[in-house]
């Protein structure tokens, strides 16, 4: 067992650290201040390899550990969550699926751009009446031929305004629940698919988040991905990654309030004295400090078991459930240290609660990790 | 041919902290390749690629400046090797001293055309290091080098001169000290930070070179920077007008204006 | 024997001060035209040792003549922060093998040894040393010398190598000059936005003085060229006042305007570092506060 993160890893961490502050924070709060998705970022974060993180580098990737992918989406979340769920979506939910459930041909066509940025992928499977509930997915693929046609809707699709690359969960033959969903990949300029209105959202307000409306959108069969069927379990395991970035998403916002409220203790002076030295004060960076140190190695240990090939599913969901709510609970503490002026958009903190927030929301909600989590214990 | 570019790893003053006895604790301080010797590394790498040449960081330091973490950090940003003579006497050696360590170096490695230096060092602000190394080489130094061209032993230099854009024709073997825009340091990539575990990384002893290491002077005493000389009048700005008004006032009884 | 390096530029006043100090005769090696061999032909300077007017050449050309000089005699050497003068003094601390001391606040002799208190990692403390062979020392060089002296001039010829100036495009704009300047007005993080600079423009125009800034505004915001910051890794300024706006004053600038005569400070924050930096402290909003020190000084010479 070790605790200590390879050389590699640290590098990684510093120079997406110096990419993140040099590119990304200077942006930050303007783009969430006009709900703007951060696209002039998206070719320097190809650049950077950051794109293709979990891509191989025979398709043009930087084929990391996923250790490094979580420390990378902890630096890019920690000045601003909206990139790094721009990145985390885009790798895990699109790239991932691609990677592994692809055929040879398809991860030629796709991987590539998606590794440089030319493409950003989104992935499908959420419908107004099939939120965590995969198995009630309603958008339909119907065979004609060589292709599929493709009706219904999805909802709350990150990326979605300016993906071109779309893993699509519809439900493909008749078989009951979760059998009959399959995996297929939409490339953005199909004639019938469409993009719905962003959400105007309460936090990550630079993130792209829309509905995709299919109305007999004709795609050739190539573009199944997996096996017909296949849909439901392809869909639990990309989530079952996707769950530790969000995880290491929210990490990295609850780091960056963290190290704002250090920096504002020191410096605040009330009384004579700096607030760092009042106990009251003391105590908050004292429980920010440990609760974001258990969410960090929790991120780590399922990203470990992932990169290992061992069964990461529960630990996934300990690490999301733990983490989301912790990063509600930092970026609060965090407000709480700066006073009134956290609460004003002066300071980032306020933009950090709002982004925290939903790390509780997507990809499973807490709930939906509690549940998965008890189950693991009762059977 | 190889270019040399000399690169120190160091912690930021900024992250420092200072004791009442002056002591400078570097310790919560995390060390890194100075933004002024990433400038000067990439200015050395467009060199090289332009001429072929092998790009080799040298660096001189404390036993830190030598373990895997620090050579690939510098490795990532565009180095092809690096040598670093790493030493518990080096750590925060002068500007003499660790002139004299890259010189033994440079020395060793023959065939180097130029040596590209940062600006400034980090931890001292001392801008002397391309100076004395060049004194020592026996070589022309040019300083604050905003663009360097290398053809052959010509070197051709502009720089940025309160009279002017200055250009210069150096006779190589030569040092050059970048200024610190020569360049933009960009963070290394992923595909940087991956091939810099494969790159040839030497560490040496001062022995090494038969350098043997003196301290540079006799240090009677520390201390901390004593207390502000200002005299820290308050100027009442209820009224901004007012306030103004004093202001003026007191920079017409100090002098500073008549 | 103690040298100072004059390379092209006679403005070295603080050299031949810290130098006249150490009790030995001051020589002063000169590369540079006849008028600057006039004017360094000060009291205090004992001796001058001419190379001649460099012509096409820079003056580094001359760095392994004058290191060899120097060595000929040891002795304490001072020279300035100009580029030249770097060079100039780093061949002659490699001839002399002298140790370089680029931030010293108190150089004296004491028996045979040169005792020097000195700023560590940028002035964030002090130590103090003994030396008992030469140093070589870079300092501000101060306001030119004007002449006066009665010195003895030797010319030697020069034998420059090494270095050619190949031509000087003068600045399309007026190159910033805040190290030079007599008053600088400094603009920090406290400022909202870059388009408010044209008010902090004209407060330095009002004051005539030359526009600086803070490195984030300079390096993390680019709303200035790198040239207007100051710090320790940016210019160091020594203007008669220094007037800061909306600059919190952290150790990293501060190190940079030690040698302003005059520090005023204009912050929102009355417990901000600078508070206790700045002879005259202005605590409030600079957006009302710049307004009217701009037409207070508006007319004021």
């Amino acid at each position: 067992m070790s605790f200590q993160l390879t050389d590699e890893q640290e590098l990684i961490r510093s120079s997406v650290r110096e990419f993140a502050e040099a590119e990304v924070a200077p942006i930050a709060a303007e783009i969430d201040k006009n709900h703007r998705p951060p696209l002039e970022t998206v070719p320097k974060l190809g650049e950077m390899g950051l794109l293709g993180m979990l891509i191989p580098e025979e398709y043009g990737g930087t084929h990391m550990d996923t250790i490094s992918f979580a420390i990378a989406i902890e630096e890019l979340s920690r000045v601003c969550g909206t990139t790094g769920v721009l990145v985390e979506a885009h790798s895990s939910l699109c790239t991932w699926p691609i990677v592994h459930y692809g055929n040879e041909e398809q991860k030629q066509k796709y991987l590539p751009a998606l590794a440089t940025g030319e493409a950003i992928g989104a992935f499908g499977l959420t419908e107004p009446n099939a939120g965590s509930d995969a198995g009630a997915t309603t958008t339909t693929a119907v065979r004609d031929g060589d292709d599929f046609i493709l009706n219904g809707q999805k909802v709350f699709i990150t990326n979605g305004g300016f993906a071109k690359t779309f893993v699509v969960m519809a439900r493909s033959t008749d078989a009951p629940g979760v059998k009959g969903v399959s995996a297929f990949i939409v490339e953005r300029d199909t004639p019938g698919f469409t993009i719905g209105d962003p959400e105007q959202k309460m936090g990550i307000r630079g993130s792209s988040t829309t509905p995709l409306f299919f109305s007999d959108v004709r795609i050739p069969a190539a573009n199944l991905l997996g096996k017909e069927g296949q849909g439901f379990e392809i869909a639990m395991q990309t989530l079952d990654g996707g769950r530790t970035g969000i995880a290491a998403q929210a990490l990295g916002i609850a780091q960056g309030a963290f190290e704002a409220a250090v920096k504002y203790a020191k410096e605040r002076v009330q009384f004579g004295k700096p607030i760092a030295s009042l106990q009251a004060i003391q105590w908050m960076i004292a429980d920010m400090g440990v609760d974001i140190e258990a969410g960090r190695a929790l991120v780590y240990q399922a990203a470990d078991a992932e990169w290992k090939g061992q069964p990461h599913s529960i630990p996934s969901a300990i690490a999301k459930l733990y983490c989301g709510e912790m990063a509600t609970r930092v970026t609060g503490k965090a407000i709480q240290v700066h006073g009134g002026v956290g609460y004003t958009e002066s300071y980032p903190v306020e933009r950090m609660y709002r982004d925290a927030k939903i790390t509780e929301i997507y990809e499973g909600t807490s709930e939906i990790q509690r549940l998965v989590i008890a189950r693991s214990y009762l059977r | 041919m190889k270019i040399v570019v000399t690169y120190q790893w160091a912690p930021d003053p900024a992250e420092a902290s200072v004791g009442s006895d002056g002591k400078v604790d570097f310790s919560r301080a995390k060390s890194a390749v100075s933004d002024y010797d990433a400038t000067a590394i990439q200015v050395g790498r467009a060199l090289a690629d332009a001429t072929g040449a092998a790009l080799i960081g040298v660096s001189v330091g404390g036993p830190a400046a030598g373990t895997p973490v620090a050579t690939k950090a510098a490795l990532s940003r565009g180095l092809d090797e690096v040598l670093v003579v790493a030493d518990p006497t080096l750590e925060g050696a002068g500007t003499l001293t660790t002139a004299k360590v890259i010189a033994a170096v440079v020395k060793s490695l023959g065939d180097v055309a130029l040596v590209v230096t940062g600006d400034s060092s980090i931890d001292t602000g001392a801008r002397m290091t391309a100076p004395v190394l060049g004194g020592l080489l026996g070589w022309p130094v040019v300083t604050d080098a905003k663009s360097v061209e290398l053809a052959g032993a010509a070197i051709t230099v502009s720089r940025v001169l309160p009279e002017g854009v200055q250009t210069l024709s150096v006779a190589g073997p030569a040092v050059i000290a970048s200024s610190a825009d020569a360049s933009k340091p960009k963070a290394p990539g992923m595909k940087d930070v991956m091939a810099a575990a494969k790159k040839p990384a030497a560490v040496k002893a001062p022995a090494d070179f038969g350098i043997a290491l003196a301290p540079e002077g006799a240090v009677k005493s520390t201390g901390k920077v004593s207390g502000s000389s200002r005299k820290g009048v308050r100027i009442d700005t209820s009224d901004p007008a007012a306030a103004a008004a004093e202001l003026v006032s007191a920079l017409r009884t100090t002098g500073v204006l008549s | 024997m103690t040298y100072i390096l004059v390379a092209g530029n006679p403005a070295v006043t603080e050299l031949v001060a810290a130098a006249a100090k150490l009790g030995s005769p001051v020589t002063a090696v000169v590369v540079g035209s006849q008028a600057v061999v006039d004017a360094v032909n000060a009291p205090g300077v004992d001796a001058i040792t001419w190379l001649g007017d460099p012509g096409a050449a820079g003056a580094e050309a001359y760095a392994s003549q004058v290191a060899q000089l120097v060595a000929a005699a040891p002795g304490v050497v001072f020279g300035g922060r100009h580029p030249g003068e770097r060079v100039l003094l780093g061949a002659a601390a490699a001839a002399l093998d002298a140790p370089v001391i680029t931030s010293a606040s108190e150089i004296a002799t004491d028996g045979g040894s040169t005792v020097v208190t000195h700023g560590v990692y940028g002035g964030i403390a002090v130590e103090t040393l003994a030396f008992s062979g030469p140093v070589a020392f870079l300092l501000e060089g101060g306001a030119p010398l004007a002449g006066g002296g009665s010195a003895a001039v030797q010319q030697v010829a020069g034998a420059p190598a090494g270095v050619t100036v190949t031509g000087l495009e003068p600045p399309a704009t007026k190159a910033a000059n805040i190290a030079g300047a007599a008053r600088v007005v400094g603009v920090g993080r406290g400022l909202k936005s870059a388009d408010d600079l044209p008010l902090v423009q004209g407060l330095a125009d009002a004051f005539q003085a030359e526009l600086a800034c803070s490195r984030p505004v300079a390096e993390g915001l680019e709303w200035l060229p790198k040239d207007r910051y100051v710090g320790i890794s940016g210019t160091q300024i020594a203007p008669d006042v220094y007037l800061m706006v909306g600059i919190s004053g952290q150790i990293q600038h501060m190190g940079g305007c030690k040698g302003a005569k005059v520090i005023v400070a204009v912050n929102s924050d009355k417990d901000a570092p600078v508070a206790s930096e700045a002879d005259y402290v202005l605590t409030g909003d600079l957006y009302a506060l710049v307004p009217a020190l701009t037409a207070a000084l508006q007319g004021a010479s």
